[in-house]
């Protein structure tokens, strides 16, 4: 099972304070874990939504905002892992070198099977050249 | 530059467990992503079951606490993003009016820092970060 797990922002993030090489080298390491035992797909960081913008949809009408935005449900970050369980995913998470109340929110991965027969063969076949070619880029 | 287009399904913090995209909203998105991936922009996309299948971690004094869904105090969850590579945010912001998304949704547009971004003596300690992302093929 695939799992994204989102990097909550905070002020520090926001702010766009880097992190420390400390916390660099700590979270270089635990990445290195993961790569080691099969977990970790992808993993990135995000600039501060002051360089961001939202998008919001009524009917055919499109309504741009530019960041910053509040901190309510922001994200900082996030990693793509496989792991065979969602316990599985808590436990490698709690291993993270985070501190001072920092969060994560951890969340299973739609695959095609979850579908059903809304994902047409014909779609189906489109997901799959699309994630493939996707890759490639 | 890569971006991030950050879903944001209205409503989705309260989705029981199994809650799915009607088949015509997914129709219209593959259609949306098609495009993405003629125009040489689409990096990789995903979707995300509800956060009632989830859960949190919080370290306060760098000790885990898991917390399991759904969050109801939470106001946005993600429900699915698509990595891009666009030349600006005006091209990325471009790139999401285009979505076929609904009255309830958002999506937000969020630059994905590179290692270039970061000082140098951060850069050294992050030294093969890159080649941790390198993505098995499917």
């Amino acid at each position: 099972m695939r799992f994204m797990v989102i990097v909550k922002a905070d002020s520090n993030s926001e702010a766009g304070v880097m992190p420390s090489t400390e916390l660099l080298t700590a979270m270089g390491k635990f990445n290195e874990e993961m790569v080691k035992a099969g977990v970790m797909l992808a993993g990135e960081g995000l600039h501060p939504s002051s360089k961001g913008a939202r998008v919001g949809y009524t009917g055919k009408e499109r309504r741009v905002s530019r960041g910053p935005f509040g901190l309510t449900g922001l994200v900082s970050g996030f990693w793509l892992i496989e792991t065979k369980s969602l316990d599985e995913a808590i436990d490698w998470m709690k291993r993270a070198p985070f501190d001072g109340g920092a969060e994560i929110e951890i969340r299973q991965v739609f695959s095609p099977e979850d579908f059903g027969e809304a994902l047409t063969p014909e779609l189906r076949e489109q997901e799959a050249r699309l994630r493939a070619e996707g890759a490639r880029n | 530059m890569r971006f991030m287009m950050l879903m944001i399904p209205l409503g989705y913090e309260a989705a029981p467990a199994g809650t799915m995209p009607p088949a015509e909203a997914v129709a219209a998105m593959m259609k949306y992503n098609e495009a993405l991936k003629e125009a040489g922009v689409l990096i990789t996309l995903d979707g995300l079951h509800p956060p009632s299948m989830g859960a949190r971690v919080s370290f306060a004094g760098g000790k885990p606490m898991v917390t399991d869904g759904p969050f109801t105090e939470a106001k946005e969850v993600l429900g699915g993003y698509w990595m891009i590579e666009v030349k600006s945010r005006d091209e990325a912001i471009a790139w999401a009016k285009r979505c076929p998304a609904s009255d309830h949704e958002i999506i937000e547009i969020r630059q994905v820092l590179e290692m270039s971004d970061f000082p140098a003596d951060a850069q050294q300690a992050a030294a093969g970060f890159t080649e941790l992302q390198a993505r098995p093929a499917p």
